[in-house]
């Protein structure tokens, strides 16, 4: 029973770690020593990863339901089935919801599939909060649409900015690496409105008000401006707009600020001189589980960009991806906008080019993403899933009217139980697979037990159901898809599994002048100057300030370590399952978080059943005193499925997507 | 004692094979480093390697493991209860004298108190341990610090500590003895006994100059945890950094806490399973009616470092918890490993 080398699959830190294998079967799990970025480290999830690889809560054949029972059938027929039922739409029928824990050959063919068999630009993925956001800033900003910096040299930093989230719980390694840098002389601040575990690790936790973190991001450019901390040969050398930016930062108000985010201008002055002094500064933000709205990002990238922080070495901006293949999967173009190699739909150049390496003709039109086109009532008639169940809680009565719904899966859950076909997927033990982490590593996960019964990597069962559809793939292992998407995909132009093997992946951009992969963006090797992130609204200082009437509080949600993907993951394992039921237990109906200075004005005790009112809703919930919340705000940890009524639910890509958003209401006792 | 020809090691390793499960220190091809694993072929493992990532524990103590298996059928009402009972007998070969440490007080744990636990038993009877002396330390070891190396005393079949041409075989057991004979080991001389002290104390000696990651005053540490003189911010500073990973009970060669879980399979079986836990994780102490002793985590880190090095505790194991491996502070995400804690209660003695 020897330990194998392998990646972890949870989030986008992509630990190693080594698999303990026993008759076909992963019985334990070790940090991998040596490994470049987790160091021989792993969170709580990583070490018990093991319990969910052997959980009996597996998919393991095919079925097909018939008058609403199921009925077992072997995957040829599956496969048959499926072919007949889809060739009768046509590609504006056909969604394609993708899974960013599937691996890069998984989501190409899944993607290829869609668009050159299927003709569908529906096409995008699930749990991607604030990832396309960041990649259209970057891209826009710098060209490079993920993180600027390494994570290898972070320990080397002067400056760290954390912003939102908390990387603590969700990316535990990387917060760990944060950490590491400040024990060792980096200044660690954090921007967030809630005392996260981030917060209390940093040197200075700056709290804005809820709704004001990007104001605060602006004000901090609007010191870099008023204290003279710009280097100017910088900027004109290197960025194209810095006008317009510096135009719209000198309409942030100082006076304002202050009322808006609670933070004095002293304060703020102090941190834009520090940050400019830094020789080595790297911002991070998380995507993926919860993130931040497209405005607060480019204030991030702006901020560095005006302070000089991008495109050197030791500097970067690093948004950080909550699930194992959220990078790899928009690399491999699961996104109604992008193709894979980042290059937009509408650009016809990269459109021609794709249809000319996969022989065949694109549909031009761009996409919708598959939450829009359920909400936006669109022609959509059929729907395939791959590894998924968050959408289900949001839109189940749509999923229910679609005449197709096929799901693609390792593990039972809410959304196969709606499919009318079910395909087992293997795990990412049982199947080859390359995953790429949030510093764009590229790192291959070999194969370490047989499938359980007739499950099969997602990339195969894409070629066969091509196949039967008249395209012939010839696909026979996962490194040839791999070769395909070395010829596709520009960044990936390097990359091959045996050089894989024998690295601990690459970083892409890895090509013919990157062979070993890059670190970090160069401003040297850019072919185009940096640029201002224009924010599409223009600066509300006075908006931020106008209370809602009748609703005193800003409720904002977020997530813990235990909760983790809704749970269907969790819910799999001993350990972290039984942390997640306890605080369940202490909560059953769920908790709202609020201040000490608050309960007492409220007179509220712990545990205390509450009426939480919005405009149009109510919610009731037990009280939890926290002082993590400031007063005036209230936090509702939306992750316990099982806690959280549906009204929450209809707010809740809003209040994912965007740490920014928050909800005005009103609290009363329930008697 | 005796002596073994390095020559000589394929061909203990081969004897060992007909009967034993081998496992030893192996390097890791790709990121070159030592983890404790199943050893297949002799050429496979190294005795001078490292000390390896990850304690010899879970050859004893799964990570996972089945301990019973009963089946219900439902019509009849009836329970068949399975003991499983598929164990091979394994050795440990070329392990280092704090994993040992780290298995006698495991002993103490699962076989020296008032129940004794069956399964582990079934795991200890069948174990062949060959040990090693470090004839130098490696950066992260305090074994000095807290008497558990650099050479073992007790608890092996055989001690193995490498001159140069060879190996002194110490024997502690029948079942070492046997084996000593079945190879016919020739004795190692009148001088053998000085030979060794001098490695030992060369080994000692050079902790000043090897041993740099981590230093450890154990006994003011000890001192102090058992008469509770740790200030409350001491452990709240030392809480803030816990990431909650369980981590530091997954690595330590003597933590022995544990959860049981029962898994229903699709045959109707289920399987009890024994898992390993932490004390870190706040649902470990969480008990009926909401009570949690130690809800916060920096009660449950203080907790942690009581078992590890208060008087008390130590008295159970009839020594320290923590057997100076330094694997702890390695695989911490929050930089609190036992050195570290204890350079914190040290800093707060000394006023540093």
């Amino acid at each position: 029973m020897p330990y194998y080398r392998g990646i972890c699959n949870f989030c986008g830190t992509g630990c190693g770690h080594l698999l303990r294998v026993e008759d076909n079967r992963v019985r334990g799990v070790y940090p991998l020593p040596g490994h470049p970025l987790s160091r021989g480290r792993l969170c709580v999830r990583g070490w018990h990863i093991h319990e969910l690889l052997q959980t009996e809560d597996r998919i393991i054949t095919c079925r097909v339901k018939e008058k609403n029972s199921w009925k077992e059938v072997k995957l040829e027929e599956a496969i048959g089935y499926l072919a007949e039922k889809l060739s009768r739409y046509s590609g504006w029928e056909v969604g394609f919801l993708g899974s960013p824990r599937s691996s890069n050959e998984d989501n190409y063919l899944f993607g290829k599939f869609a668009r050159a068999v299927m003709k569908s630009n529906l096409l995008s993925l699930t749990s991607d909060a604030g990832q396309e956001e960041s990649t259209l800033v970057l891209l826009e900003g710098t060209g490079w649409p993920a993180a600027l910096g390494s994570l290898e040299r972070l320990r080397q930093a002067d400056y760290i900015l954390v912003v939102g989230g908390d990387l603590t719980r969700q990316n535990p390694i990387v917060a760990s690496e944060i950490h590491y840098a400040a024990r060792v002389g980096a200044r660690l601040v954090t921007i967030s409105p809630r005392e996260t575990q981030m917060a209390r690790l940093s040197r200075l936790h700056l709290r804005p008000r809820p709704g004001t973190t990007r104001l605060l991001l602006q004000a901090l450019s609007r010191m870099l401006l008023d204290e003279g901390l710009i280097e100017e040969d910088y900027l004109r050398n290197h960025t194209k707009n810095h006008g317009d930016f510096l135009a719209a930062i000198a309409a942030v108000e100082p006076e304002q600020i202050e009322v808006a985010t609670g933070i004095e201008l002293r304060v703020l002055r102090e941190e834009a001189r520090r940050l400019s002094e830094a020789r080595s500064a790297y911002a991070f933000y998380p995507t993926g589980i919860q993130s931040l709205d497209r405005n607060t990002i480019a204030a991030i990238f702006n901020l560095f960009l005006l302070a000089g922080k991008v495109g050197k070495p030791g500097c970067g901006i690093n948004p950080v991806t909550g699930i194992s293949n959220l990078l790899g999967s928009y690399d491999m173009g699961l996104s109604p906008l992008l193709l894979p190699g980042y290059s937009p739909i509408s650009d016809e150049a990269s459109l021609q080019r794709l249809e000319k390496l996969w022989g065949c003709r694109l549909n031009l039109e761009p996409g919708k993403s598959v939450s829009e086109s359920l909400a936006q009532n669109t022609r959509m008639r059929a729907l395939l899933v791959v590894d998924h169940d968050e959408e289900i809680i949001r839109n189940l009565k749509k999923i229910e009217n679609l005449e197709l719904v096929v799901y693609f899966g390792a593990y039972e859950n809410p959304f196969a139980r709606l499919a009318d076909v079910v395909f087992p997927l293997t795990t990412y033990a049982e199947a080859d697979g390359t995953y790429t982490n949030s510093e764009r590593r590229v790192q291959l996960n070999e194969k370490k037990v047989e499938p359980s019964g007739e499950a099969q990597p997602l990339w195969q069962i894409m070629t066969l159901l091509a196949g039967a559809m008249g395209h012939r793939w010839n696909y026979s292992s996962a490194a040839e898809v791999m070769a395909e998407i070395s010829q596709v995909v520009p960044q990936y132009s390097g990359i091959t599994y045996d050089k894989l093997r024998i690295r601990p992946g690459l970083k892409w951009p890895c090509d013919q002048d990157h062979p070993e992969g890059t670190d970090c963006l160069l401003i040297e090797e850019l072919s185009r100057p940096l640029k201002f992130v224009l924010e599409s609204e223009p600066v509300q200082t006075r908006e931020v300030l106008k209370a809602e009437e009748g609703y005193p509080f800003k409720l904002v949600v977020g997530r813990s370590n235990y909760f983790w993907h809704q749970n269907s993951i969790m819910k799999k394992t001993f350990i972290p399952r039984r942390e997640y039921n306890a605080l369940l237990l202490l909560y059953p109906g769920g908790f709202v978080e609020i201040s000490s200075e608050d309960a007492r004005k409220l007179n509220l005790r712990e545990k205390q059943s509450v009426r939480i009112l919005a405009t149009n809703a109510e919610l009731r919930l037990a009280v939890r005193i926290s002082d993590d919340v400031c007063p005036g705000m209230l936090y509702v940890p939306y992750f316990v499925e099982e806690m959280i009524p549906e009204f929450l639910h209809r707010q809740v890509s809003d209040l994912e997507k965007n740490e920014e958003f928050y909800l005005p209401v009103r609290l009363e006792k329930v008697e | 004692m005796y002596f073994l020809e390095k020559a000589k090691l394929p061909q203990l390793f081969e004897l060992l094979k007909r009967d034993y499960e081998i496992y030893g220190p192996v390097q890791d091809e790709v990121s070159g480093e030592v983890i404790f694993d199943r050893v297949p072929e002799s050429s496979g493992f190294d005795l001078e390697a490292p000390i390896p990532y990850n304690p010899p524990k879970f050859v004893l103590f799964p990570h996972f493991e089945e301990i019973l298996k009963y089946h219900y059928e439902r019509q009849t009402k009836r329970v068949a209860i399975e003991r499983i009972n598929l164990l091979q007998p394994k050795v440990l070969l070329g392990l280092r004298s704090c994993d040992l440490t780290g298995i006698l007080c495991l002993d103490r744990f699962f076989l020296g108190q008032e129940f004794v636990d069956e399964v582990y038993l079934e795991h200890r009877k069948k174990l062949f341990i060959i040990s090693n002396t470090c004839v130098r330390p490696f950066p992260q070891c305090f074994c000095v610090c807290t008497d558990s190396g650099p050479s073992a005393r007790e608890g092996f079949d055989l001690n193995l500590t490498f001159t140069g041409p060879g190996y002194l075989v110490e024997v502690g057991s029948k079942k070492g003895q046997k084996l000593v004979e079945e190879l016919v080991l020739p004795e190692a001389g009148p001088e053998a006994s000085r030979l060794k002290k001098r490695i030992i104390d060369d080994s000692v000696l050079s902790f000043d100059r090897v041993a740099l990651e981590n230093k450890a005053w154990i006994s003011r540490a000890t001192n102090r945890l058992t008469t509770g003189f740790v200030r409350s911010e001491v452990w709240e500073y030392i809480g803030h950094q816990c990431f909650e990973c369980g981590a530091c009970a997954f690595v330590c060669p003597t933590c022995s806490c544990f959860n049981i879980e029962d898994v229903n399979f699709r045959t109707g079986d289920t399987y009890r399973v024994r898992t390993w836990d932490s004390c870190s994780f706040e649902g470990y102490t969480k008990m009926a009616g909401d009570h949690n002793p130690r809800k916060p985590v920096e009660d449950r880190r203080n907790k942690r470092f009581f078992c590890k090095l208060s008087y008390s505790q130590s008295k159970k194991y009839l020594r320290p918890g923590c057997v100076g491996c330094g694997r702890c502070a390695r695989v911490c995400p929050g930089d609190i490993g036992l050195p570290n804690v204890v350079t914190y209660i040290r800093r707060e003695i000394t006023g540093d």
